[in-house]
């Protein structure tokens, strides 16, 4: 029962620090729009894991240059909830929903990422 | 015969119960709580304290400038990609307390002579030595010369050194080289509680505390998070287009 009754404290704590790593190294809201949410099929073109945010750039038209490029969690902390380096490689078409960058910009910040044998993976 | 066999009795019970006898035993050491394990203070849990609100907090007329000219990166009136935060823009160690408040965890390891803090987070770590004089001229550092004693089952540390160019919080709030810090850190229930009192009399009217609660964090392997300039540099030119020179701190 005390057992447990750990996990499911140690289950929410590590669900806080998930929700958290997001606006750890920066607010979201003066580059992105918060409010808005973009969905969209695309070809990725570099995604690389790196601090401070692990970077994934895709390709609407799917080519191979990077079209726009979105920001991820932490890799200690994205990697909490299923993330790898190995996650997806340049070449792979993946269905990503994101918070635009505001004033156009061609930038995002992830909120889930679809690949293409249906894993869903939250950022 | 008799009395001779009774002496001899005798004696053999004396020298067993000799044997058997130790010393005295010396005092046994108090027992002090265990505050070692993995603690973490998430960032959207409403019950785990933190620094008052500014309005709450004392500020000399100095401090309250000083803060109102800093542009922070996250909370109200946030502006990235102008930040005078120190931790982004010269990627500096977040200093003491602020490092407590990052939503990453720490582990405390505590032994006889010593009580370490090991954050997660750019792997920082500070020492707190125990039953030992604080230093009356100390180096100035990012983490403080911390001494500790225990008062019952209590912790109580006290540091001073500070470098004056790290903030609080990342709110902005300010310091200077005569910050001294008196915390009192205790188990409450399963949690950690740490009680910080702040002194400054170049940057607060009169001293103040700040409450902050610590949970119990799983207790796996560390990760590395390691957060440097280059990573900053690389992160503002590619997503916000910004050629940025490093400044000279001042």
């Amino acid at each position: 029962m005390r057992r447990s009754l750990f996990r499911i404290v140690s289950g929410a704590v590590v669900a806080c620090l998930v929700s958290a790593s997001a606006l750890a190294h920066h607010g979201a809201a003066s580059i992105y729009d918060m409010g808005k949410e973009t969905t969209i099929k695309a070809t990725v073109t570099e995604y690389v894991w790196t601090n401070p945010h692990v970077e994934l750039g895709i390709s609407p038209s799917g080519g191979t240059t990077t079209e726009l490029l979105l920001e991820l969690g932490s890799p200690p902390n994205i990697r909490n909830r299923g993330w790898t380096s190995r996650t997806v490689k340049a070449g792979d078409v993946v269905t990503v929903t994101f918070h635009p960058g505001l004033r156009g910009a061609k930038i995002g910040v992830v909120i889930k990422m679809v690949t293409a044998d249906g894993k869903e993976l939250h950022a | 015969m008799i009395r001779h066999l009774i002496t001899l009795s005798t004696a053999a019970v004396l020298m067993a119960a000799a044997a058997c006898s130790k010393p005295a035993a010396a005092p046994a050491a108090p027992a002090h709580p265990n505050l070692s394990g993995s603690w973490v203070r998430p960032l959207r849990d409403r019950e785990v304290g933190g620094l008052p609100e500014i309005k709450d907090i004392p500020l000399t007329p100095w401090a309250a400038d000083k803060l109102k000219a800093e542009r922070p990166a996250q909370g109200e009136n946030q502006d990235f990609a102008n930040t005078t935060d120190p931790s982004l823009k010269y990627a500096d160690p977040n200093g003491y307390p602020r490092i407590s408040l990052h939503p990453m965890r720490f582990k405390m390891i505590q032994t006889d002579d010593y009580v370490y803090q090991l954050w997660e987070y750019n792997q920082n770590w500070r020492q707190i030595a125990l039953n030992a004089p604080q230093e009356p001229d100390p180096a100035l550092t990012w983490y403080g010369n911390a001494v500790g004693k225990w008062d019952g089952d209590t912790l109580v540390v006290d540091s001073v050194g500070y470098k004056d160019s790290t903030w609080l919080d990342a709110r902005g709030l300010p310091h200077t080289q005569d910050l001294h810090l008196v915390e009192r850190i205790h188990r409450a229930g399963e949690n950690l509680a740490f009680d910080i009192t702040f002194e400054d009399p170049g940057a607060f009217t009169k001293p103040w505390t700040a409450h902050l609660i610590f949970r119990p964090a799983p207790d796996g392997s560390m990760t590395e998070n390691i957060y440097t300039i280059s990573d900053e540099l690389r992160f503002r030119e590619r997503f916000l287009n910004q050629k940025v020179n490093i400044p000279i701190r001042r």
